[in-house]
């Protein structure tokens, strides 16, 4: 193994490939930043490239690139104008953002870029070292756990505060009604389209995080009249001090691994691991308070598990042939099609290509941090930019990326109504945040619900006779029952 | 006068200019690159096809391929797309044949006519429907798995898409051998088989290209398969009409097909240039990796394909009486 | 719907109508019951400039795949910083013909996006 290993860095550290990792990552941070176009379209505008670039290894590289690449750029927007670039960088916007408003942008993304690093790293020497076993593990999740896990995801949502739980509950259900539109792919029944043909794959993330997120708040915004800069307050250090670095180094560490395990699972990896890790931080804090204003670990914890997620969800790719999302799959169509089967072969066959991979992973975080700790200065000085010129500019960003997914204005449309909407929820005082994740998690939940319960005919036991998923269900009632048991105890405080 | 004979001697010059330019119009297709629509998302199993073709292409068509994923409403969001782009042969669709085609108009009406909109180029491979087993699972062919599923109250088996070409030869695979057999749908092939593969099924069915690896990897084991004659991608799998069940499709068949109203001349183009990439041994071994079998038919012979396949599709509904829940 | 064992389409939308009223109707109750001060919706004619936002966003929609889209960006800028803030000329246009260039720098020639071009085909 450590042949291998060294062997990769051997074919990792040749000019070419160093080349294209460096091509791949500047790309992945650059559609990371820009809303719109994700990682799994560039990728797949390049497959044609790739074919004649000689070797399936440097084509590899340059998408792993590209995917995580991604993952950090995807905060920028997130804590500059509290707009996602995609569902992982939702939570960063919580408190990301808020440090941005109070001046502390440049830690926030500097805190952001050293987190991510750690974390792909992390997940990368998971790579090396436990791939396979890991592996199989992943295996074991049908679903029936991808159900109790999405609920444990849904539950640490509610948990991201807010004003009024009634309120964030009402947040919760309508982002769930939200994802049920489109094509049920357990019935094929078509559900809330209206008979617009453009809604039968139902809303789409980009278009209403875009929309809620982006427009509803420059709306708001408007209401102010803002002729100056976004940020009134001064703009104090650039980088993390050695107190945040103290404060976040936990958070970090807890995030990797938070990410390294639910990332090798296919299909919602990412998203869950940084909710996870916010609840956990809110958690463990001694400053529970502080989160939702503006706490740097609602920022380091949560990036770094995006970022391990980014790294592990190549494990059941490269060891069972088995893609987890849409950027990998597109990596899986270019391997097979440069000859090399992704499977559990492909270690013992092409040596070469994994080894090689998974050094470039280790060279292309350590780029990644390189590139984006400088850039930070420049970010936060977008901020000092008079937000009557910065505001216009952001919609056009919005409207053009929004656009560039399905190539039709009808996006757009949609964008600018959940935009009106979007402003008025915040007129009351609902977060949009609990929608958003409600929005991603719930078609999972839903789906796999169905699928677990054709499975068992219909029993809900199997939710609890399975070792994985009962022990989650087992955790989830106890947890419930703290926060019930918490609660009443609260109030018999108050009424004393 | 002087100037007057002038600009008119311009006008003939420039009318005689313009000749070239009209001619250079009905020039030899193509003049730019083709456009390949593949209705459903990069990285499936026809998304690898087309971009295989694309990569061996450039030796037979003089402009390259372009492959364009357009995926949505099971693979009619991107047809339709063709269905009404310019028949002038720079728009083809590619998955011709695939479920959407030949199934669902049995069940719902679809925004075009699949055999009156769209014309057959070529067909380029079969995918059948092969149902497939763990290694370690209780029993070892379909005859076992019968025998095991009668003592149950049902038996599950992975299938992609509801409605789609594997879900309904399943559905008539249980009326056929008489067990309850339901059918668990996912989102695309790729999660069906990791559904398989870790066991969350009795059984599964998938599309030889799809489990390859993990067939050469000893994990899955297909015990049969729906076509008529044996697949050549698994040709030690015997059909399931061998081992006494009528159930035969054509299973999803990948062509390509233009939209109505392309002149013949560039259909013939077209098929001639496909027909080449078919018969490039580099190509054949590509796909022999990936479990696909190249499978050339001309227009003529394409189109008669899909009718039959089409008719046997709703022979097979009507026989076994399935019903879209 | 299906049954609960069975859960069919229906079934969580159903399930989510209902969660909705209820939900709504504490929230009604709680507000009825609390403080009764109410903060106007929108002070001093606020509602403006958000509606002008919304205003131009809408003709965006309506006209950049008519007229193209880097007419529609200039216009679309010009007219937000004109109308809706107060900026001064110079730095209008510059900033329009800017960002428009950057723009289509960007999206049209380093990513490969397709961008609606309208009818002068630019």
């Amino acid at each position: 193994m450590f042949q291998g290993l060294a062997n990769g860095f051997g074919i990792a550290f040749s000019l070419t490939n160093l080349t294209f990792a460096l091509i791949g990552a500047v790309l992945g941070t650059i559609v990371g930043i820009l809303p719109g176009l994700g990682p799994a379209a560039t990728i797949s505008l390049l497959l044609p490239l790739s074919f004649k670039i000689a070797s399936p290894v440097t084509s590899i590289i340059m998408m792993a690139g590209i995917f995580y690449g991604a993952m950090y750029g995807g905060s920028t927007t997130s804590i500059l104008v509290n707009i996602p670039g995609e569902a992982a960088s939702v939570v960063t916007c919580i408190d990301g953002y808020q440090m941005a408003l109070k001046g502390r942008a440049g830690p926030a993304l500097g805190i952001a870029a050293i987190g991510s690093f750690i974390a792909g790293t992390i997940g990368v020497i998971g790579l090396t070292f436990v791939a396979p076993p890991l592996a199989e593990f992943a295996l074991k999740f049908g679903p029936p756990e991808y159900f109790a896990l999405t609920l444990l995801g849904l539950l640490m949502a509610t948990l991201l505060g807010g004003t009024s739980v009634v309120k964030s509950l009402i947040m919760v259900v309508l982002g769930l009604l939200l994802g049920s539109v489109g094509l049920d792919p357990i019935s094929g029944a078509i559900r809330f389209t209206w008979g617009f043909f453009m809604l039968q794959e139902g809303v789409d993330f980009v278009t209403l995080a875009m929309g809620m997120f982006g427009i509803g708040e420059i709306l708001i915004n408007l209401e102010k009249e803002l002729t100056t800069e976004l940020v009134t307050r001064k703009i104090t250090h650039l980088w993390p001090t050695l107190k945040d670095w103290a404060e976040s180094k936990w958070a970090i560490l807890r995030g990797s691994f938070i990410g390294f395990f639910i990332g090798i699972l296919p299909g919602g990896g990412a998203v869950i691991s940084s909710l996870v890790s916010y609840a956990v931080e809110k958690k463990v804090s001694k400053h529970p308070e502080e989160f939702g204003k503006g706490a740097i670990q609602g920022v380091a914890g949560p990036e770094s598990a995006n970022n391990s997620a980014a790294s592990t969800s190549f494990i059941p790719l490269l060891t069972l042939g088995i893609p987890g999302n849409a950027s990998i799959a597109m990596i899986f169509a270019a391997l097979l099609i440069q000859g090399v089967q992704p499977g559990p072969f492909l270690i013992t066959e092409h040596p070469d290509v994994f080894w090689g991979v998974v050094a470039s992973m280790y060279i292309g975080n350590v780029m990644l941090l390189i590139l984006n700790l400088p850039m930070v200065g420049m970010w936060v000085q977008l901020l000092r930019v008079p937000y009557a010129i910065l505001a216009p500019i952001i919609v056009l960003f919005c409207c053009i990326g929004v656009y560039s997914i399905r190539n039709t204005v009808f996006d757009i449309w949609v964008m600018g109504i959940f935009g009106v909407i979007g402003y008025f929820f915040r007129k009351v005082d609902m977060e949009p945040g609990h929608l958003i994740l409600a929005f991603v998690l719930g078609p999972i939940l839903e789906r796999s619900l169905r699928q677990a319960l054709l499975i068992s005919a219909g029993s809900p036991f199997i939710f609890f006779s399975r070792p994985i998923s009962g022990a989650m269900m087992g955790f989830l009632i106890l947890f419930i029952l703290i926060q019930i048991v918490r609660a009443v105890r609260g109030e018999r405080l108050k009424a004393e | 006068m002087e100037k007057d004979k002038k600009s008119s001697l311009a006008w003939i010059l420039c009318l005689f200019l313009l000749i070239p330019v009209t001619v250079g119009a009905a020039e030899k297709f193509p003049t730019k690159p083709i456009e390949i629509v593949v209705p459903f998302a990069a990285g499936g199993s026809t998304d690898v096809l087309a971009r295989l073709v694309a990569k061996y292409a450039p030796k037979t068509f003089d402009k390259p391929l372009v492959i364009v994923n357009k995926p949505g409403g099971g693979g009619v969001t991107g047809t339709e797309g063709v269905v009404r782009s310019k028949a002038d042969g720079y728009s083809l669709y590619l998955g011709y044949g695939s479920g959407h085609d030949l199934v669902t108009p049995h069940f719902q009406k679809l925004p075009y006519e699949t055999f009156i909109d769209l014309i057959p180029v070529c067909r380029l491979s079969v995918h059948s429907v092969a149902m497939i087993i763990r290694a370690d699972a209780p029993y070892k062919t379909l005859k076992e798995f019968v025998e095991w599923g009668k003592k149950r109250e049902q038996v599950t088996a992975s299938v992609s898409t509801k409605a789609g070409s594997v879900d309904i030869t399943f559905q008539a695979l249980g009326k056929a051998t008489g067990l309850k057999i339901v059918t668990v749908p996912f989102r695309g092939g790729a999660e069906a088989v990791t559904a398989i593969v870790g066991g969350q099924t009795d059984s599964g069915g998938n599309h030889p290209s799809e489990i390859i690896s993990h067939i050469k990897a000893k994990r899955l084991i297909p015990i049969a398969v729906a076509l008529e004659q044996r697949d050549p991608a698994i040709p030690d799998v015997p059909t399931f009409k061998e081992l006494g069940y009528n159930v035969v499709t054509v299973g999803s068949v990948k062509g390509v097909a233009a939209p109505k109203g392309t002149p013949p001349e560039v259909i013939g183009y077209l098929a001639e240039g496909f027909k080449k990439v078919c018969e490039d041994p580099e190509f054949v071994k590509s796909m022999k990796d990936i479990g696909q079998p190249v499978m050339y038919l001309g227009p003529a012979d394409f189109g008669k394909y899909l009718q039959s396949g089409f008719e046997q599709y709703g022979k097979l509904i009507k026989e076994f009486n399935i019903k879209l829940e | 719907m299906g049954r609960v064992k069975h859960p069919g389409p229906g079934f969580l939308p159903f399930g989510l109508a209902l969660c909705l009223i209820i939900l709504s109707l504490a929230l009604i109750f709680k507000n009825l019951k609390g403080d009764n001060s109410s903060t106007p919706f929108w002070p001093q004619r606020t509602w403006l400039r958000p509606l002008l936002g919304v205003a131009i966003l809408i003709f965006f929609a309506f006209v950049v795949e008519w007229v193209g889209f880097l007419i529609t960006t200039f216009i679309f800028l010009m007219i937000w910083m004109g109308v809706i803030e107060r900026v001064r000329w110079r730095t209008i246009i510059s900033v329009s013909i800017g960002t428009t260039a950057a723009l289509y720098l960007i999206f049209a020639l380093l990513l490969d996006v397709p961008l609606p071009m309208g009818f002068l085909k630019w």
